[in-house]
Parts: structure tokens; sequence; C-alpha cells
């Protein structure tokens, strides 16, 4: 069962995201914060991120450049109340992105392209 | 094989080198010289390094002008025999030097850029020095300009080899010391690849290499010396979708297994300063009129090619006229896989013919790509290149079934 890293401040986004992802039969962890997220994604060994763009303390962007640097092809999906992030050219280093909705279909979908992605080793 | 060495300081070693392949450059190759120095200088001080002319034997005093720049940097100038041409020719002379030097890290910066800077250098080689193994640059870049980059290298590279190299024909890069094996190794070395087809071929190794690629922000148009971009258009469309079409042949068994794309890393995202694109202005009405003469003239060969429901959409596409002229992604890619199926089983002369007759279709959609984003800004026209792009990834199973 592929596990998935939410990382989000809203704690109605964390538990919509990890109880609809649970039910599509994904194992789900949260984190609120971007605190630590490295040493998270080390120890948890998550298959995907989902990761807020906009956190009261941490900014998204920066935090995929940190994944991109330590863990070059772990999938990443930007998750954003707003799409002007799109003109920060950080976001080229997701592999997608979505704008939150309390419907899940194009997160879901997103999701299963980037776990479905295969590249040689 | 480089003939003619000049290396004035006895160099035998170097940490980082920074190549610049130049065929008669002697009025810019200087200014290059003396911000390559700065660059290797101010970031890689406690490295050794030495800057590298690869040329063509130029005969405009190309050598002299780059030994005269002002430098605290070694140099070599090295050169093909006098009636050697081609990049291509040039970086294989970088990449034996590279061998023979033991570098860690080369950087390739092209001669003939007016606004190239100190920082290119750091951009570029820094993040292979961190453990990437090829860096390509994200210059800024208007929405029509590098057409040919966003209608066929990049959607096509994208899809084949799953990595999202934005500009992967780019002039200028870096790959790490270890890659010149697998440049040096590569059993295609074609005519198009020692001409204007090694950027792309060097961008497709480093691919099937395996190698972590990191784009690196220039943050800055690439203003070279002027030069008309549609004079020699025939001539680079050849070299380089030939030596694409030639390398799926040769990567068949690594891109076959691709599925979908993955992102590349980013560096220089601390930069402060990026500048705007320069406007560039596109003649609708010729590119319309072009299409069409290359209708007439190829349709025969189109319908030889391309799948029937292909030819009969470019059939009416040609009835659609200036205004409502649209290619759609779908049918682009699919032309495209049609033509490299077509390609593998031909001979050199029909390759040719084959590559004429897409031509005039890569200027049709040239024209549907300014139709559609005419109104859009510069990162609303990114955008829809990178969902044209998804198209060529779902399209993909329509190649995998023609291919064998």
């Amino acid at each position: 069962m592929p596990k998935i890293l939410v990382v989000d401040d809203e704690e109605h986004i964390r538990l919509l995201y990890s109880e609809e992802l649970k039910e599509a039969g994904y194992e789900v962890i949260t984190a609120e914060s971007g605190y630590r997220l490295m040493e998270t994604i080390e120890e948890e060994k998550p298959d995907l991120v989902v990761l807020d763009i906009k956190m009261v303390d941490y900014n998204g962007l920066d935090l995929l450049q940190d994944i991109r640097n330590h863990f070059y092809d772990l999938p990443v999906i930007l998750s954003t109340a707003y799409d002007t992030f799109k003109e920060d050219m950080k976001a080229i280093a997701a592999d997608f992105y979505v704008v939150k909705s309390f419907d899940l279909t194009e997160l879901k979908k997103k999701i299963a392209m980037a776990l479905d992605t295969s590249l040689p080793t | 094989m480089a003939v003619f060495e000049e290396n004035p300081d006895q160099i035998t070693k170097a940490d980082i080198i920074v190549g610049i392949p130049s065929y008669n450059e002697g009025e810019a190759i200087g200014n290059t010289t003396v911000q390559v120095a700065k660059g290797l200088k101010e970031y890689f001080g406690e490295l050794s390094s030495v800057i590298i002319n690869c040329d063509n034997h130029s005969a405009d005093g190309t050598k002299d002008a780059f030994f005269s720049a002002p430098s605290e940097v070694p140099k070599i100038y090295i050169s093909t025999p006098p009636d050697v041409r081609g990049k291509g020719q040039n970086l294989k002379n970088l990449f034996e030097k590279t061998r023979e030097l033991q570098a860690k890290a080369v950087v390739v910066i092209e001669a003939d850029i007016k606004n190239v800077a100190p920082y290119w250098v750091k951009n570029l080689g820094e993040p292979l020095l961190k453990g990437a193994g090829y860096t390509s640059p994200l210059y800024v870049r208007h929405k029509y300009e590098a057409t040919l980059t966003n209608s066929i290298i990049y959607p096509l590279t994208r899809c084949l080899y799953g990595r999202r190299v934005r500009q992967p024909n780019a002039g200028d890069f870096g790959f790490k010391g270890e890659l010149v094996d697998a440049f040096l190794d590569s059993s295609h070395w074609t005519d198009s690849v020692q001409q204007f087809g090694v950027d792309i071929w060097a961008t497709t190794v480093a691919l099937n290499s395996r190698v972590p690629i990191v784009l690196s922000i220039l943050g800055c148009p690439k203003v070279h010396r002027t030069k008309d971009p549609y004079a020699h258009l025939s001539v680079t469309f050849h070299q380089i979708v030939g030596t694409i079409f030639d390398l799926m042949k040769v990567y068949e068994k690594f891109w076959t297994r691709v599925k979908w794309s993955k992102p590349c890393g980013l560096y220089g995202t601390d930069m402060q300063d990026v500048e705007s694109p320069i406007p560039v202005e596109v003649n609708t009405a010729r590119l319309h009129e072009r299409f069409l003469q290359g209708f007439d003239k190829h349709h025969t060969a189109w319908e030889s090619i391309y799948d029937q429901t292909v030819h009969h959409k470019l059939q009416e596409i040609r009835g659609l006229g200036l205004q409502h002229f649209s290619i759609p992604a779908q049918t682009w890619a699919k032309i495209l896989f049609d033509s490299a199926v077509a390609y593998q089983s031909m001979n050199a002369d029909q390759r040719r013919n084959l590559l004429d007759a897409l031509l005039p279709i890569y200027i049709g959609k040239v024209l549907s790509f300014v139709k559609k984003t005419e109104r859009m800004s510069v990162q609303q026209a990114e955008e829809y290149v990178e969902n044209e792009c998804t198209v060529f990834e779902e399209n993909k199973p329509y190649l995998m079934s023609k291919w064998q």
C-alpha cells in the first residue's frame, strides 16, 4: 500500500485528505508544518508527498527545493488555495500541483499518475 | 580529434573546466573568456581550474583574442584540423581533454553570448560539485522564442525519456567529469551530432545515463550576436530533429520502459533579479503561407507517412484559413510519432525527404501556438506548453503500438 505524507498547517485539510486518501487505498501520515520535514521523510519513507505551499511558518516552495535536493525522485504534489504560485519558477520542481478543493478527484488522479510514473533505474 | 593544442601553462590536471566552443568568434570570445575567468575565480577559487577554447581552426583571430583576454585562470587552446567544422567536433575534443585532465566538473559556454556573466559559471557548475550529473540552463525566454524547442524538442524528449528538461537543446550546459565516458563511448556519432545536433545529443546521453539532472536558472534572456533565426532553419531542423529520431533507435530499450515524466532538480532559485524576456515579433500570414505551400508540395508524402486519421486532419486544417488555424496537440504528437517510426526504415535520401515534408507542418504548429497564446502572458503560454507535453505523454501508447 503506497504511503502518502500530507504536509499542511490546516487541520481540516489534513483530516479531509487523510480520510479520503485512506478510503482510496493509501496509507496516510500527516505533518502540520515543515519542521524537521527532511528527517520525517527519511524516517517514514513515504512514496509521495502532498505539500501545502502557504503555511504559517514555512514556504512550501522552499521545502520543495529541500526535498528535491535530498530526495531527487520523490514525487511531490503541491497543494494550494491560490494559483499565483505558478509565477514562481521554484514550482517547476513539483511533479504536479492541485488547487485545494473538497472534491479530491483531481488530487487522486495526480497521485495515481505520480505513483504510476516509471523511469528505468 | 584535436590536432592543434596550445597549453602555455602546461596544465596537466584540473578540478573544473569551462569549455568555450567556437568558429570565427574573434570579436566575441574575448568578453566571454573574461566573464568566465571571473566566475571561476569568484566562485571556484579554491579549486584548480582551466578555460579551454575548443575551436574549428578559425581564421579570424579567435585564438589570439582568447589568449589576449585578461584572466587569472590558465587557458588551453585546442582545435580541429583546418577542414573540420562543427560544434560537435569541438565538444568531442573537449571531452577527450576532460578525460586527460581528470576534471570533476565541466561547464560549456557558447562563445558569442553578449550578456554572459560570471554567475553563469556558478549556476551551471556548482550543482555538479553537489551531486548533479548534468546541468541544463533555464534562460528567460519570450513565448515565441525557441519554437523548435517548445514544439518538438521538449515535448518529444520529455515524453520519451521521462524527465522534464525544459531547454534540452541549450548550447550552454554542464556535466560531471565521469560523464565523459558516456559521451566518448557513445556509438552514435553522426554528421548531425558533429554539427548542431550535439546539444540535444549530449542531453539525451545524460538522460540515458540516469544521472541526476538539475535545471539552472540563469534569470535572463540569452543574447547572441545578431543573426537571422530563420536563415538556417532547414539545416538546424534536419540536424536536430534527425538526431532525436536517430537516438530513438539507439535508446529504444530505455524509452519504451518510460511512463509519464518527472521533474528535474532546480538551482539558482535565490536569484533576486529576473529579467523580462525580449519580445519576439511573428508574421502569422507568412507562416500560414509557408504551411499552405508545404501542403501543396508534400501532401502526397504526408499521405504515405501519416496515419489516415492524421492525414484527414491535415486536410481539414488546410481548409481552416488563417483566422481559425489550429493544429491540436494530439494531431501534432501523432505526426511526430508517425514521422519517427517511418524514419527508422528509410535510407538517407528518404529521411531527408521526410524531414523536408515535416518542416512545413512544424511551421504550421508554430502558427497554431502563436494564435492560441497571443493573448496569454509568458507564464500562461508556459502552462500551455506543459499541457501539450501531457498530451504527448498520454499518447505515448500510440507510438509504442507503431514502433515495433
